[in-house]
């Protein structure tokens, strides 16, 4: 079965997901967002409308003032023209003082009214408590000795009292407003002080009256209270807890809701108005005293500002100055809170409101998503089972959407379809007669194996399923295809002769023909391994290798012992005639009666030396001689068969055809090297005979047959046969160019020392037959004690 | 050196061997008769004449071991004395268990060489001797009749039941038919006692 790859190869995102986020987290954020929004929104709002709120105060304080002292200006001009036009002598206090009764008593805001003159003469006449309501003040003009005089009046201009001053040093002309006024020659206004007498805050309107000459002759002036807009301010309201205040060009606070706040008394006990930057309202004094330093509240527009106070934040509105004459600035400030203290009280409720909405929408989201989310998932579940075939596609599906039931159908027909081209592909897989698997192309992981696999390997197919490439060779490669990845087209597939171990660890060998199944894309699915067991011909193949060395070996070590023997013996003669000649010698002398000690010892030397050099090769004998023979059942033709292969190459060179002909049971008794030796030996004459003849049809056969108690083999070429009269089996006679005549002499030795004889079949002409036989196995002889070195 | 007039018989296949073995033995005073091959040996050899053989072991045609075996089966009182120039354990151990003298590898010294000839000529002495009374035995013996030689085999087979009594009844004849060939047969074989008669019977083949 291929790997299974993203099945929706570009949607990585579940469905569920999609749902959940889009039905509970949406409406979640969208929900505080709103919130959130309508928050900002409606604080902004709501501080916008307080300042306009401020803004109407103020403006409503200026027209309020404006009103207040609007009427002042009228009577000071109306007085100045009436003594202009000598309508109210300026010079006849009495009647001044009758005009400016009646003019106090018309005008509630005037609290004095006077007229000074140029010749320091002064009527004033103003409000007063004790002992009577108005109070009149003359002041007689230079060269009068007439003392200061006080009258009070009652509401009938009755006099109540009278008093005089004679240490009055009023003079008119030293005053300011006269000054301004006399110098401007025009109507002016104070700047608001504390006044003289009644120590209340106010302002002076001064207008000059002039004379027929047009000279100046005094100065007309009202006095107005503004304590009455301080009254004014206070009744206001301003938000709850806001105030206003009226702030001077000098920065005097001229007008605030608590009077008490505006004067201050001077070194020489006069009252002044407070700065604003003296100011006992701590709140007024942080809002506005540094704009007065910065000279913003001398502005042409209004001046809206926030700022904080003690933790608590306030808005301000700043109204530009009211005209040139009345250089005043209402100043109007008012906690935030006042405005929105409600609005952040509710912004809380709104949160939780929203919040808890947004769970309860949230979870019923979560609920909906599930709600169709399930069938798909169902849907999708049903689909894997299916397509793993622990489903049958016939059973019913699940109630689900319309959509998906039609992509259902053509699913089912797309399973259909492929498990009829597996159900062939397996069939053929597990019916093949060849051991097949499947394996993961980068782990080496069995992914399939087919019966004839698992009878290969001993391990079932499920036990195949939890192995890797690598427990089967034990050599722990990881990736025993990698390089199949990396190739060209050719590269896909390799073949390759491997040593695996089956199950119960017996090592078997393989031949191993393995390609890679790719998609469309390229991309490795799976590779496929067929294998073959070559355990056999392999093991046949390492026997035939390993008997060669063994003969080789063996050969090397017979041609030592050989030589060693034969030289033994065609050394040891001599010697053993010249020990005994000098024997011989010696006696002889003896006999001749010589009497030469030297001869004798000589002679004596002769025999030692000689019996030293039997001893010498006694010893070389003896150490080449070494008896290994280990002695087995040997299967004849299986032997000789092998044989067959080592002396196959120099057979075909030769041109020369073996021929093997088995009868009976020919398991013999033996040593496997040393009679194969033998048997390698005779081929190897026998072809070496048949190169030297002329003969084309060059045969040699190798006959293997029961003979009674032993097994018989001969070897028979069709050569040119043996020279007559050549002494076979001995040492150092051959007719060999490069022989040393050893071979056939070792081959006997080899068979004797087997419990078996050699020998040269004369009764076979043409050609030459060599025989050997060997005890059979199980012929009922054992093995001699003793055998041959 | 002994007083007898005994031959040693040389087989080797190695004409230089015959030579100088022949004359170094004819020095120390033995008279020797050398031979190439066993089948000249045999041909040659005269049961009467009374020595050892000196044989080498690797010989071609009849070996050494072969001519052993045949001199054995003919019963020659001719003590062997095996010389080799292969040597080994194996050859040695096979002709010393057919009766060899000794087993001398070539080259040998001289004197032990004539050592060993010295024992095996007494040994041919010795064999020559009781040759003689074998066959002299054998005459004694073939003077009995049937019935005594029967009785004789009864008595040397059976030595604890050698009462007339018994004889008799194992071969159905009387005590006193027993007593008789008894007395016979002493006679014949000029013995003196029954003893003497089992003694003198071992050196006999058995049932002969």
């Amino acid at each position: 079965m291929p790997a299974p790859r993203d099945e929706i190869g570009t949607v990585k995102t579940s469905l569920g997901t999609i749902l959940a986020i889009g039905l509970a987290g949406l409406q979640l954020v969208a929900v505080l967002l709103v919130v959130f929004t309508s928050y900002v929104t409606s604080e902004r709002a709501l501080i916008g409308h307080a300042r306009d709120l401020l803004s109407d105060v103020g403006t409503n304080t200026i027209e309020h003032s404006k009103g207040f002292l609007q009427p002042a200006h009228g009577a000071a001009e109306l007085a100045a023209n009436l003594a202009q036009n000598d309508v109210v002598a300026s010079d006849n206090p009495p009647l001044l003082e009758q005009l400016f009764f009646q003019q106090l008593q018309l005008s509630p805001q005037f609290s004095g009214i006077f007229y000074g003159g140029r010749d320091g003469e002064f009527v004033y006449v103003m409000r007063s408590e004790e002992p009577g309501p108005y109070r009149t003040k003359f002041v007689a003009p230079d060269g009068d000795p007439q003392p200061t005089r006080l009258i009070w009046r009652d509401e009938g201009f009755s006099v109540v009292a009278e008093k005089t001053d004679p240490d009055d040093p009023f003079d008119p002309r030293t005053r300011p407003w006269y000054m301004r006024a006399s110098a401007e020659k025009g109507t002016i206004w104070t700047d608001p002080y504390i006044f003289y007498s009644s120590k209340q805050p106010g302002i002076t309107l001064a207008s000059p009256v002039f004379g027929s000459d047009g000279e100046i002759q005094g100065v007309m002036g009202v006095d107005i209270e503004i304590s009455d807009i301080s009254e004014f301010l206070s009744r206001l309201r301003v938000g709850s807890t806001g105030k206003a205040l009226i702030i001077h060009r000098n920065g005097d606070v001229i007008a605030h809701p608590d009077q008490r706040f505006i004067r201050t008394p001077e070194a020489d006990g006069t009252m002044r108005f407070a700065k604003i930057w003296e100011l006992d309202d701590p709140i007024a004094r942080t809002a506005f005293s540094p704009l007065y330093r910065q000279g913003a509240l001398d502005t042409p527009r209004e001046l809206s500002s926030q700022f904080t106070y003690d933790g608590g934040t306030y808005v301000s509105v700043v109204k530009p100055i009211i005209s040139e004459q009345l250089p005043w600035t209402i100043a109007v400030y008012a906690p935030e809170d006042d405005f929105t203290a409600a609005i952040k009280k509710n912004r809380y409720n709104n949160i939780w409101i929203a919040i808890t909405v947004a769970a309860i929408t949230g979870v019923i989201g979560l609920l909906m998503a599930n709600y169709i989310y399930r069938p798909v998932r169902a849907f999708a579940v049903r689909s894997a089972l299916i397509s793993q075939g622990e489903l049958d596609p016939s059973e019913p599906a699940p109630k689900t959407f319309k959509e998906l039931e039609r992509a259902n159908a053509t699913l089912m027909q797309q399973i259909a379809a492929r498990k009829q081209t597996e159900f062939e592909y397996g069939q053929s897989f597990d019916r093949a007669t060849r051991p097949i698997a499947h394996l993961a192309p980068e782990t080496g992981a069995f992914l399939r194996a087919n019966p004839k696999f698992c009878d290969l390997t001993g391990y079932s197919a499920e036990e195949l399923s939890q192995m890797r490439l690598a427990d089967l060779t034990g050599d722990g490669a990881a990736d025993p295809f990698a390089h199949l990845e990396t190739g060209s087209d050719e590269d896909y597939a390799i073949s390759r002769e491997a040593r695996w171990r089956r199950k119960g660890s017996r090592r078997i060998w393989v031949k191993v023909n393995a390609f890679i199944v790719r998609d469309e894309s390229g991309q490795a699915l799976y590779v496929v391994a067929m294998v073959d067991d070559v355990t056999e011909s392999i093991a046949k193949e390492r026997q035939i290798q390993q008997l060669s060395r063994d003969l080789s070996h063996l050969a090397r070590g017979h041609m030592m012992g050989q030589m060693a023997s034969g030289l033994a013996h065609e050394l040891n003669q001599p010697l053993a005639a010249i020990a005994q000649n000098a024997d011989a010698a010696r006696l002889a002398a003896d006999r001749a009666g010589a009497t030469d000690e030297e001869l004798r010892t000589i002679l004596s030397e002769i025999e030692e030396q000689s019996l030293r050099a039997g001893d010498i090769i006694r010893a070389l004998r003896s150490f080449v001689k070494k008896d290994t023979a280990e002695r087995t059942v040997i299967n004849l033709p299986e032997l000789v068969e092998q044989a067959r292969r080592l002396v196959l190459p120099e057979a075909t060179e030769a041109g020369v055809e073996i021929v093997i002909d088995v009868a009976g049971q020919t398991d013999v008794w033996g040593n496997r090297t040393q009679i194969a030796q033998v048997i390698v030996n005779l081929l190897r004459n026998a072809v070496e005979a048949l190169t030297q003849s002329g003969a084309t049809d060059r045969q040699v056969v190798v006959a293997v047959g029961r003979d009674g108690d032993s097994v018989k083999v001969s070897v028979t070429d069709n050569g040119p046969g043996i020279t007559p009269g050549l002494t076979l089996f001995s040492e150092f006679e051959t007719t060999k160019p490069d022989g040393m005549g050893l071979g056939l002499s070792i081959c006997r030795s080899i068979v004797e020392a087997n419990g078996g004889r050699l020998w040269f079949d004369e009764t076979h002409r043409p050609g030459a037959r060599f025989c050997f036989n060997l005890p059979a196995r199980g012929a009922g002889t054992t093995t001699k004690g003793t055998e041959a070195a | 050196m002994s007083e007898t007039e005994t031959v040693v018989f040389v087989v080797d296949d190695d004409q230089d061997i015959r030579v100088s073995l022949s004359r170094a033995l004819r020095m120390r005073g033995y008279t020797v008769e050398a031979y190439d091959s066993a089948q000249a040996f045999l041909e040659a050899y005269d049961e009467s004449r009374i020595g050892c053989l000196v044989l080498d072991y690797g010989l071609p045609g009849m070996s050494g071991l072969e001519l052993q075996a045949h001199i054995n089966r003919a019963g020659f009182p001719l003590p062997i004395i095996f010389i080799t120039g292969h040597g080994g354990v194996p050859e040695s151990v096979q002709a010393m268990k057919g009766g060899a003298v000794d087993f001398l590898e070539k080259p040998f010294r001289q004197s032990v060489l004539a050592e060993r000839i010295e024992t095996a000529c007494r040994m041919a002495v010795e064999m020559t001797a009781a040759a003689g009374r074998r066959r002299d035995i054998d005459s004694r013996f073939d003077r009995l009749t049937a019935r005594e030689r029967e009785i004789v085999d009864f008595m040397v087979g059976h030595p604890g039941e050698v009462t007339s009594k018994e004889i008799g009844r194992t071969l159905d004849i009387s005590p006193r038919t027993v007593d008789h060939h008894r007395a016979r047969i002493l006679e014949k074989l000029e013995l003196r006692s029954v003893v003497e008669l089992i003694d003198l019977a071992k050196g006999l083949p058995r049932g002969a």
